[in-house]
């Protein structure tokens, strides 16, 4: 699919921003969603992606800037008529109303024939395995039944985009790592964009097929989870993903030397390594063992270190020994240099 | 035990005026006689003009007050709970200072604009003060409950589609409908009790509204003064309130406490 063809009938972002008194909320964004595609915009709480939600649907207003959607300029139009649909952090179901009457009552208003309306409601509740729940009001429901209510809601419509502010945030860990692949693949079946807010980067990593990450309103840097990870254009991003966070250490004046903690093995000082291996020495201060995999913490030169290691490796048993000295060894392929002063990233 | 003090405490008025109403004259001026008597209230029904004509017009002034001022808070109170909360403090502490207003010195006012614009002798004109003074309570105890409503629910609505008259349609008043029955009782009472304004406005026998018409039986012999139909025409006066309150009292106490409103 060429840009052009995407442009037509996708999310376009251009140079938008919005202000609000001395504040810049929003700066120059540009983005594009494809038709199918599910971006996740990512980012510290501040960090503007909700508002650029909420400018996208029409609920704030926007200072400058173009947002297209299938081709069409929707920037001036007000929500009711921008055709996207939306499922908010705290669902906003309609309380008085039951669960079949949330769904419907957007249908009615549009009068949409009554058979039609019954067909549909019956159709996207036996999707979302909500099929005992039609005649229950949103206060009976679990959190999850709730969420899944408000997609049904958003489903329903048709609409050319979907947008969808952190809708898991109000879920307990499981039930979210339970409902991502489920919702992922629902989404993708509508074959409408989708925007999916999020601030945790697990939950943008196995659900979004792009992530933009933001910082107090500038985007930092868009791409696929992987290009992300392994190719951060400054220190934010690289910090930003990645659990345990990388390592960030200052060997060389002037830049930092990025170093994910599952790149750096322990070795015994003196052990043959190659020239492709960068070695330091290290001071073991405490161990995290969990189950898997073992984090072991290190101080490198003043600065503390985090390695992680399979619990099986080698690395794993060495962190543990407490006879011989030990060094931290990476290859240099993996080393990330970043600016120390601007934290962009040194090619 | 605390209950039952309450209970006596709260109704031993009403159940006072209800056996002083059953009472023949001579018991209770002590002039001996006993037994009970339907006289206080045939003399009231029988009356000229009848006692109902009296509960008729207040309930026309009652109900027009109420939706006359109903329709007034509401829009403005919406349009407070949605503004910046800055503005709507400076507007909101104007309203309060207007409840707070001794309606008392209006009087001497309302009598000169009465006579002004021709509106003596109308029970449809009195909703006009009536609503003026119930207006700024109104408006607080709606703009209080329009502010539980989330801000996500309207703007829900509006993703769906809904335009402002769906969405108070179908969202926003029937989340409001606790405290707008809250209102709408609290008006109501008000007017029915409402006495100077009423007194000074309407002169002619038949357009009288309880408290006025109440007033006269009482003033009306020299001599005596007429406990019986006194007290009857309280019970009579009390029980179509006594109604409505046991009809919405569950509207009443949830918009009262208003705990109902999540979503």
């Amino acid at each position: 699919m060429t840009a052009s063809s995407s442009a037509r009938t996708g999310l376009v972002l251009n140079q938008l921003s919005r202000r609000v008194g001395q504040q810049t909320l929003l700066q120059n964004l540009n983005l594009e969603v494809a038709p199918g595609e599910i971006l996740a915009l990512l980012g510290p709480s501040g960090c503007g992606k909700s508002t650029t939600l909420r400018c996208i649907a029409g609920l704030d207003q926007v200072s400058s800037g173009r947002i297209e959607l299938a081709g069409e300029t929707i920037t001036a139009l007000p929500p009711a008529q921008r055709n996207v649909a939306m499922v908010f952090q705290s669902y906003a179901l309609y309380p008085h109303l039951s669960v079949a009457k949330n769904l419907s009552l957007g249908l009615e208003l549009r009068r949409v024939p009554r058979a039609e309306i019954d067909g549909e409601v019956q159709r996207v509740l036996a999707l979302l395995q909500l099929d005992g729940c039609r005649d229950r009001k949103p206060a009976e429901l679990s959190g999850g039944q709730r969420q899944r209510v408000a997609l049904a809601r958003a489903l329903l419509r048709k609409p050319a985009l979907f947008l969808l502010d952190e809708p898991m945030s109000n879920l307990d860990a499981q039930l979210r790592e339970e409902l991502r692949g489920e919702l992922r693949g629902i989404l993708h079946s509508t074959g409408a964009p989708v925007v999916y807010v999020t601030h945790d980067q697990h939950e943008a990593m196995g659900l979004a097929d792009r992530i933009a990450v933001l910082k107090a309103g500038d985007l930092q840097q868009v791409g696929s989870a992987t290009e992300l990870y392994q190719d951060p254009e400054n220190q934010f991003v690289a910090s930003f993903l990645g659990s345990p966070s990388i390592n960030l250490l200052p060997l060389h004046p002037g830049e930092l030397v990025g170093l994910r903690p599952e790149h750096l093995a322990v070795a015994e000082a003196g052990a043959p390594q190659d020239e492709q291996e960068v070695a330091v020495e290290a001071q073991r201060q405490h161990l995290e063992w969990l189950g898997d995999r073992v984090i072991s913490h290190w101080r490198v030169r003043d600065t503390s270190v985090k390695v992680l290691s399979d619990a099986q490796s080698v690395s794993a048993k060495l962190a543990q020994a407490n006879d011989r000295p030990l060094q931290l060894r990476w290859r240099r392929e993996h080393e990330l240099h970043f600016e120390q002063a601007t934290g962009r990233r040194i090619r | 035990m605390a209950r039952l003090v309450l209970l006596v405490w709260s109704l031993g008025p009403m159940l006072w005026q209800l056996y002083t109403s059953f009472r023949p004259t001579a018991a209770l001026t002590g002039a001996g006689g006993g037994g009970w008597t339907l006289a206080h209230y045939q003399q009231l029904l029988n009356g000229n003009p009848p006692f109902l004509t009296y509960l008729l017009n207040s309930a026309i002034v009652g109900f027009s007050s109420t939706l006359l001022t109903l329709l007034l808070a509401i829009p403005c109170a919406y349009a407070l709970s949605r503004m910046q909360a800055h503005r709507a403090r400076n507007i909101s502490v104007l309203v309060a200072a207007a409840a707070a207003f001794p309606a008392v010195l209006l009087f001497l006012a309302l009598l000169q604009v009465a006579r002004d614009f021709h509106l003596a002798n109308n029970l449809l004109a009195l909703s006009l003060p009536y609503a003026g003074l119930c207006l700024p309570l109104a408006i607080l105890l709606l703009q209080a409950a329009f502010r539980d409503i989330p801000v996500e629910l309207e703007e829900a609505a509006l993703m769906e589609g809904m335009n402002l008259w769906q969405r108070l349609r179908w969202v926003l008043l029937p989340l409001m409908a606790p405290a707008i029955s809250s209102a709408a009782l609290l008006i109501f009472i008000f007017c029915w009790n409402e006495y100077p304004i009423a007194l000074t406005w309407l002169s002619q026998s038949d357009l009288l509204t309880l408290a006025p018409a109440i007033a006269r039986i009482a003033g009306s012999s020299i001599f005596t003064v007429p406990y019986g139909a006194f007290a009857a025409a309280t019970v009579l006066g009390s029980a179509p309130l006594l109604l409505i309150m046991l009809l919405f009292q569950r509207q009443i106490i949830s918009g009262l406490t208003q705990g109902a409103i999540k979503g």
